[in-house]
């Protein structure tokens, strides 16, 4: 039959080599040889779709073959006791009461974006939403760190093969907007980052998370012999053909053209009823088992699936229905084609399953089924065209790659004092990293559900201010609420990728903490350059040991991830960026804590301390100077602290709260200031420059404020947990006043700094 | 008079793709005691059963042509007879969001009792050109006829989110809206924290002519608004007023009536 092929492996290695680059399955030499083996013990060649097969399956993208050897070692040996079943499959699953369980994702779409951002990022949506319904779960949020070139960069800086950065970041946020808006799942956190690094690559990272009865979860493998493969959903086409290996190789100046057929096209009307059927056809007790179609395409869910349960399967291909006919053998198999699960189903519910998907109008059909032996077989209009073993095309290699140490300019720097300190607040204000970010998260619906609790702009109508974390209440009748955020500073990455880290996650902390919740669990996605070179798999080393750093410590683990190479463009490397979601868990929302300033006359504390550590700050950057100290993280303080303030939250000691990070106690106050309107008189006491008091980004610092009733309180509350705390001032007026040995360094009046925050993206973006 | 009472209400709350703010609609009236039902237009089997029928909010149907339009050409297709009638006996319609214009796009508001099914106004793109979430504050107009507002006074301010593209309420002429405002068909205006009803934008986050967020027909059973009071059913304001008003409203019109 023509439309398959056989390739022959026994070739010397430069024809290998150029095998491989004219299949586009990404498999390196070493890789066919290990191939060319196994076959030659079968005593044949391969067909074209077995080779493509074990292109997606031992992609970087799929077997994660360059980092496991890392996280294994470094960050999988911690547990935390609310974990269910974390790591292994699409999402983490973690306890939220006696009945209920929360499943979370997180992963990144970041080549996709960056050839198409509209269809990349939307179906990045598509996809996090997936892997939270294949557990059974229904999604109830979802979350966007977002990463861009700065949209101001002159057209002439543009490399070949690269769009602007400005034009990205709008295409982007209208993917999300047109897909999570439609879709019926509100976009409650994230976070925008500017840095020249990503001029040749974006990161569009996504986050979900989902609640489900622990008697409904599901997983991602077959119940037995005899299961039936259900493939329900949109058609399979040609988009998203070799999504994978793409995804697993460097951009250069042709793949705007040569890899546009590697994005998916989304379809959220599809994708709408297709999780309430699968989520119905579950909680009927209808399915053994569920399992989205993501990287790989149906080449991934089917071995993996039948696998995980024990068993092979048999596949008749010609069954899968297509949205183009003439579609090759191979390209049905490996297609990433979006909005399609797989079910397995015992015969005698086939049935009813079915007939719930045409209800919602949702295309399913019977594809293959269950078999005994650990192969997997494909028939194509009744002739046999894949038989291989299963454990053997699952599996993938793993690689312990070679590192090079870069070396660390983490020094302190000297540099004269500005002369008027309220311009450079207002100067920091009006960063586009650090302003108001409203621009994005109005156009997300992040209230849809009617769940949200707490959203990410909080305080009078049309003058919020920034939430540190957002707050989800999942359950009817239930008070108890998830906070969600998402962090890290690629700036302080790219100086110093270990404290960097750990910084990701004190920040993730102490944003959960200001909303008044426990640390509960984690998500990461590691953005990283190409791990063939040492010094970008060295960063990522680094990257993940200063993650374990913290993690380990503070009563919550990771749970789920992602780690995404190869994110290298015409204009070189991102900088390292573990994304960094933390989720909460806020045991009544009625004690939630937000940003703004609640009433004139109460006190304002800083709890935690503060350092000469400037190293990646906005400030210094606004000065143009590079360098500085890199902010450390010490876990335990953090700990106390975190402990320290959810109890007191608890009890309603704490009025307002907002963690210290960009721009440093300057503008958290500011912020503060501006939600309700409310000023603040604050002088400064450390025995330090007043700039690097104000800016310096030391972790594990909040400001909090308290009323003069509670001081006793908030005091004896923080000292028993040996958390280091300062009384640096009052709310008071219309203005932000500082003072220091008594002279005053800077009154700004709020509408100022409106003026300043409000703006910025709005006047880049229209 | 005999009142029905809540748990005997049936609350029709129709489905397709795309329809997504159905859950919460539910959750509203099963809060108040009343029996919401989920019902797919594929499964539609006729109003006999229900006392009430919501159309939710979303994207029905993706609303890649005009918003709503695509729901409203099916309900024409599937039971329009059945839907007039219902609303001529006096059974309240409501939609929020997107059902605001899928009923705008049916002509079953601004509804004229003499010209029902005529279209005579439309929800039009947002004066940003761009989707807008924010919380908006509503003003209670003096209106006392709609079945789902009868229970809030006059002048009391609500904080409600607003959530959409096409949200500028336009007419098809200005006499349609001096009938309205005759009929007391004008039932929510946007407003400022003064309670000014012509703060201009954000206030008004759509660039809706009169500064109007919700309305109903002129017999006060069909009402219709952008804002979506399910998603501030907790949130009260000084008086104790809050989107549980809306639900409360209609369940109590239905109670004394049927």
């Amino acid at each position: 039959m023509s439309d398959i092929v056989e390739i022959d492996l026994n070739v010397p290695d430069e024809g290998l080599k150029s095998l491989s680059e004219e299949t586009g399955t990404g498999l390196s030499v070493d890789e066919l040889r290990v191939i060319r083996d196994y076959f030659s013990k079968e005593g044949r060649n391969p067909n074209d779709i077995e080779l493509q097969a074990l292109g997606q399956a031992w992609s970087e993208h799929c077997c994660y073959k360059s980092s496991k050897y890392y996280l294994k070692k470094y960050l999988f040996n911690f547990d935390a006791p609310q974990n269910l079943f974390v790591i292994k499959e699409d999402a983490g699953l973690v306890e939220f009461d006696k009945d209920h369980a929360y499943a979370v994702a997180l992963e990144s779409h970041n080549h996709p974006s960056a050839i198409e951002p509209y269809g990349g990022a939307a179906t990045g949506i598509g996809g996090i939403l997936r892997d939270v319904v294949c557990m059974g779960a229904q999604p109830i949020a979802l979350m966007d760190p977002i990463f861009f070139a700065p949209p101001t960069t002159p057209s002439e800086n543009i490399p070949k093969g690269v769009k602007h950065p400005k034009y990205i970041f709008s295409g982007v946020v209208d993917g999300i907007r047109d897909y999570g808006n439609r879709v019926g799942i509100p976009t409650v956190a994230g976070m925008t980052s500017f840095h020249e690094g990503y001029l040749g690559n974006c990161l569009v990272n996504v986050g979900c998370v989902g609640i489900v009865r622990k008697d409904d979860i599901i997983y991602s493998r077959v119940g037995g012999v005899g299961d039936i493969f259900v493939l329900a959903g949109g058609g399979t086409g040609r988009d998203g053909i070799h999504g994978v290996t793409f995804a697993s190789k460097e951009l250069d100046d042709e793949s705007q053209t040569s890899s546009r057929s590697a994005v998916q096209v989304g379809d959220p009307i599809m994708k709408e009823p297709l999780i309430h059927a699968c989520l119905e056809a579950n909680e009927k007790k209808l399915l053994t088992g569920l399992k989205d179609l993501g990287g790989g395409g149906l080449s991934c869910v089917v071995g993996e699936m039948a696998l995980a349960g024990g068993f092979g399967a048999i596949v008749d291909l010609e069954n899968v229905h297509l949205k183009e006919q003439d579609m090759l053998p191979w390209e049905i198999w490996v297609s990433e084609s979006q909005e399609r699960m797989m079910m397995s189903v015992k015969d005698e519910n086939l049935e009813d399953v079915l007939a719930i998907f045409r209800k919602w109008d949702v295309p399913a059909v019977v594809i293959g089924k269950v078999i005994g032996e650990k192969r997997l077989v494909i028939n194509y209009h009744g002739k046999k065209i894949f038989d291989m073993d299963l454990e053997f095309l699952t599996e993938g290699p793993m690689y312990k790659r070679p590192i090079k140490k870069v070396p660390i300019k983490n020094k302190k720097v000297e540099f004269p004092m500005p002369s008027d300190i309220g311009a450079t607040i207002i100067s920091l204000l009006e960063d586009y990293n650090n302003a108001c970010d409203d621009w994005v998260i109005r156009q997300y619906d992040f209230e849809v559900r009617a769940r949200t609790h707490s959203p990410a702009l909080v305080g009078r109508e049309n003058f919020e201010t920034h939430a540190d974390a957002s707050i989800i209440k999942p359950i009817e009748g239930s008070n108890k609420g998830l906070a969600m955020t998402t962090d890290v500073n690629p700036y302080m990455m790219k100086l110093d990728p270990f404290w960097g880290a750990a910084g990701a996650v004190d920040e993730a902390v102490r944003n959960l903490v200001a909303v008044g919740a426990r640390p509960h669990c984690f998500a990461d996605c590691l953005n990283f350059g190409n791990p063939e070179k040492p010094e970008k798999m060295w960063e990522f080393v680094q990257a993940v040991q200063g993650l374990a750093h913290v993690v380990g410590k503070i009563g919550a683990t990771f749970v789920s991830g992602n780690v995404s190479f190869y994110n290298e463009g015409p204009a070189g490397a991102c900088p390292p960026t573990p994304a960094i979601m933390g989720i909460g868990m806020v045991d009544d929302v009625d004690k939630a804590v937000t940003t703004p300033f609640k009433n004139s006359g109460n006190l304002i504390y800083l709890v935690g301390t503060t350092k000469d550590e400037l190293g990646g700050s906005l400030y210094l950057r606004k000065m143009g100077i590079e360098g500085g100290v890199v902010p450390k993280v010490n876990p335990y303080q953090l700990s106390n602290a975190t402990y320290g303030l959810v109890e007191l939250m608890g009890k309603g000691v704490v009025k307002a709260c907002h963690d210290i990070s960009e721009g440093g106690m300057a503008c958290a106050i500011a912020e503060m200031c501006i939600g309700n309107g409310i000023g603040a008189k604050i002088d400064l006491k450390e025995d330090m420059r007043p700039d690097i008091e104000l800016f310096s980004e030391s972790n594990t610092r909040w400001i909090c404020e308290v009323e003069r009733s509670d001081r006793a309180a908030f005091e004896d509350g923080l000292r028993s947990h040996l958390a280091k705390f300062m009384a640096i001032g009052y709310t008071e007026g219309n203005s932000l006043k500082i003072t220091k040995e008594g002279k005053e360094i800077a009154d700004l009046g709020i509408d100022k700094m409106i003026e300043a925050w409000q703006r910025p993206l709005w006047n880049i973006m229209g | 008079m005999k009142r029905l009472d809540a748990s005997k209400i049936n609350v029709c709350v129709l489905r397709i793709e795309g329809t997504n703010n159905e859950q919460e609609i539910f959750e509203s009236f099963k809060r108040l005691g009343a029996n919401p039902h989920f019902v797919h237009l594929n499964e539609f089997k006729g109003l006999e059963d229900f006392q009430c029928l919501m159309i939710p909010g979303g994207f029905s149907s993706g609303d890649y042509i005009r918003a709503g339009a695509i729901f409203a050409s099916r309900i024409r297709s599937t039971f329009w007879d059945a839907l007039v009638e219902f609303v001529k006996d006096g059974y309240p319609v409501g939609g929020i969001c997107n059902g605001f214009q899928v009923l705008v796009e049916l002509g079953l508001l601004p509804g004229f009792t003499r010209s029902l099914g005529s279209v005579n106004a439309c929800l039009a793109q947002n004066d940003s050109a761009r989707f807008e979430c924010r919380h908006t504050l509503l003003r209670k107009t003096d209106s006392k006829k709609c079945a789902f507002t009868h229970l809030l006074p006059e002048g009391e301010t609500l904080v409600v989110p607003s959530a959409h593209a096409e949200g500028k309420l336009m007419f098809s002429s200005e006499k349609v809206f001096e009938r309205m405002e005759k009929n007391g068909q004008i039932i929510f205006k946007y407003c400022d924290h003064d309670g000014n009803t012509d703060a201009g934008y954000p206030w008004n986050p759509n660039g809706s002519p009169h500064n109007i967020a919700g309305i109903c027909n002129e017999k006060g059973n069909v009402f219709g608004m952008m804002p979506h009071p399910e998603r501030s059913f907790f949130k009260e304001n000084a008086n104790g007023y809050s989107g549980k008003i809306i639900f409360e409203s209609v369940i109590k019109y239905i109670g004394d009536r049927f």
